[in-house]
């Protein structure tokens, strides 16, 4: 088992499963990624998409049905759990009910043989990085739910694994402990300095959390990239819509200019960026509600006219339901004062309108 | 909402207490008043004192060792179908192809009677029997094969129709067990020795002790195949028989009431000892948290 290393490298890692009327499915296709020391990697996507398939094979939970995966110059898919030494956090804690807070924390150390002389400072410090100071000698079910999350942490990482995983950790916990817990778990992964492998299906959280995301779905990988760049210029159309772009238009292609695209619906004139080939004249334009403006665009371009047809009060802004002419329903984040049935005429800057290829 | 302005206080009888009513009256009329009955007609001898019977049972030479007899092969039996019966369980706990057949046909000799197993061990371990027959068509064993009609018969009948409920007993603990927990312990660096050793006997332990007191009781109660397939004159005279033979050969019920109470007592105190141990072990949920 390491210790230290400098980059895993997971290459074509997949996985089948034996679906119905005995039909194979790749549960995980061909996932490769280098994850380097230091790295926070979030797996994001919507329940069914291969996450957690993926970190149970680099746990060794489940094997690989293809691929191989690396830590340095080892191959570690071979081994079982127990010889690749990662600390995992799941998603139900999975504390040893019948141990106390330090034995749940201190099993890594005892079954690697460590003498009770040297287990003890390692837990009482890990115990403090995840402030359970005086908790120690509880049973898991004395605790409430967050601190048996942060026993779950505790318990990974004391055996300072190369690597940690962690399967969807806070969707147990209520709205503001797992805001809390999120920068919990953000300062230990800088306080330890190894690689974090985060499975969610909460894009907020891989926004705040990661490095870089890896976005998926169907077992397949759309896009690996930064947060920003996952959240302002989505692959595809799947991680768009993921990414919260909630207006997704069908529009014609009446010409390209490089990635420069004039579109044209029934109704809308719209000039967007291209980030995929488009194909066949059809195009899907996909664009933020919080990135529609009110008002006219620069000499009247990328401008809509539309009726509000539904308001809902969100505090800071509303959100707001506007129909055009012919139909077509945009969402809009607006502030100021708006009534039902008014006419507004809104814009969206031409680099915010991103076109995709039609489906 | 109700706006009446009656108290909320909490009527001072349940209702749904009358549900307990059935079950009350089945305990009281076939267990609790036959049990006070065969009590008190225990200390209401033939002849001698209150504690007559008592006393010709603790100094009567073919009585009192029934109970080692009987011991001598309940713990044993006892013992052996939990050992076997833990591992298989253990392999069992997760689905496969052939956990439901395996299941099934560890499980079919709960559904023959003790008789029916009893005529069957006769005909296969007896000294004509196939066992014996095909042992020396093969010179695999030449001399006598004695596996009826003495300790060994009575043992084997006793894990045969004991062992599926130990079993099923057990099975049903481990399958309770989130096996979450022994997959994070080896993610924490346990191979399957240690997640057995730390994780899931630790957490079966309970679960053990009380399978090891309803297979023991029912096993302390031998008595159809300790006299099928045993000796019932000599080493498998079980303290069954001898309150048998004290109702129905002597016809001294008093007796045989007496016996029965000494019968209970034994195992009221290993059921007792066997739970005490109980409370050293963890007791409680059997996951790992929330979820």
């Amino acid at each position: 088992m390491k210790q230290d290393f400098s980059e895993l490298r997971l290459d074509r890692v997949t996985r089948r499963f034996a679906g119905a009327g005995g039909k194979a499915f790749n549960a995980l296709d061909e996932l490769s990624i280098t994850v380097k020391r230091g790295e926070f990697i979030c797996l994001l996507g919507p329940s069914g998409c291969g996450k957690s398939t993926a970190l149970n094979c680099i746990a060794g939970l489940m094997q690989l049905s293809g691929g191989s995966i690396w830590l340095d110059d080892t191959r570690i898919d071979t081994l079982p759990p127990e010889k690749r030494g990662f600390g995992m956090v799941f998603q139900n804690y999975a504390l040893f009910p019948h141990m106390t807070v330090a034995k749940n924390i201190d099993f890594g150390l005892r079954m690697r043989g460590m003498s009770a002389s040297d287990i003890a400072p390692r837990v009482a410090k890990a115990v403090k990085l995840v402030q359970l100071t005086g908790q120690e000698h509880k049973l898991p079910g004395q605790l409430s739910g967050g601190q048996q999350q942060r026993v779950a942490i505790a318990r990974a990482i004391v055996i300072e694994p190369p690597l940690i995983l962690m399967d969807e950790p806070l969707s147990n916990l209520d709205a503001k402990l797992r805001i809390e817990t999120r920068a919990e778990i953000r300062r230990i992964h800088h306080e330890l300095g190894r690689a974090t492998i985060y499975v969610t299906h909460d894009q907020d959280e891989a926004l705040s959390l990661a490095d870089r995301i890896v976005v998926m779905k169907d077992g397949v990988v759309q896009q690996i990239a930064p947060p920003p760049e996952v959240y302002g210029q989505p692959a595809n159309l799947h991680v768009a819509r993921f990414m919260g772009y909630r207006n997704v238009l069908a529009l014609d292609v009446q010409h390209e200019d490089g990635d420069r695209v004039a579109l044209e619906g029934p109704d809308i004139k719209l000039t967007g960026m291209r980030k995929q080939p488009l194909k066949g004249g059809k195009s899907a334009v996909a664009i933020r509600p919080e990135e529609i403006l009110l008002g006219e665009g620069p000499g009247g371009a990328n401008t809509i006219s539309a009726r509000v047809r539904n308001i809902e009060y969100n505090g800071r802004d509303s959100l707001l339901d506007v129909v055009t002419a012919s139909g077509t329903v945009l969402h809009v984040r607006a502030t100021g004062a708006m009534a039902l049935g008014d006419n507004v005429r809104v814009h969206v800057p031409v680099d915010r309108v991103l076109v995709y290829p039609g489906e | 909402m109700s706006t009446s302005s009656a108290p909320l206080t909490r009527p001072a009888f349940d209702r749904a207490l009358w549900l307990v009513m059935p079950a009350t009256a089945f305990m009281l009329l076939l267990f609790v008043y036959p049990f006070l009955y065969g009590l008190a007609l225990s200390f209401d001898p033939k002849e001698g004192d209150w504690l007559a019977n008592y006393k010709f049972f603790f100094t009567t030479d073919n009585q009192w060792p029934t109970i080692w007899t009987t011991l001598k092969l309940a713990l044993p039996a006892t013992l052996i179908n939990i050992g076997f019966a833990l591992p298989i369980a253990y392999k069992m706990r997760v689905k496969s192809r052939y956990q439901r057949w395996v299941t099934t046909i560890l499980v079919v000799p709960i559904t023959l009677g003790t008789v029916l197993i009893a005529e069957g061990m006769l005909t296969y371990f007896g000294p004509k029997g196939w066992l014996s027959q095909f042992l020396q068509l093969l010179h695999l064993y030449d001399g006598p094969i004695r596996l009826t009609h003495n300790y060994w018969g009575v043992l084997i009948s006793l894990v045969i129709s004991g062992f599926p409920f130990a079993f099923l007993l057990i099975l049903s603990y481990i399958t309770g067990i989130d096996p979450v927990l022994a997959r994070a312990a080896s993610t924490l660096g346990a191979g399957p020795k240690a997640q057995f050793r730390h994780i899931y006997l630790p957490l079966l332990a309970p679960g053990l002790a009380m399978c090891f007191c309803l297979a023991f009781v029912q096993a302390y109660s031998v008595f159809p195949s300790a006299v099928l397939l045993g000796s019932p004159a000599g080493p498998t005279r079980v303290i069954s028989i001898a309150a048998y033979e004290a109702a129905f050969e002597q016809y001294d019920y008093s007796l045989a009431s007496a016996i029965a109470m000494i019968m209970g007592f034994v195992q009221l105190i290993i059921v007792a000892a066997v739970l005490s141990l109980r409370n050293v072990f963890y007791r409680g949920p059997v996951s790992g948290g929330k979820g």
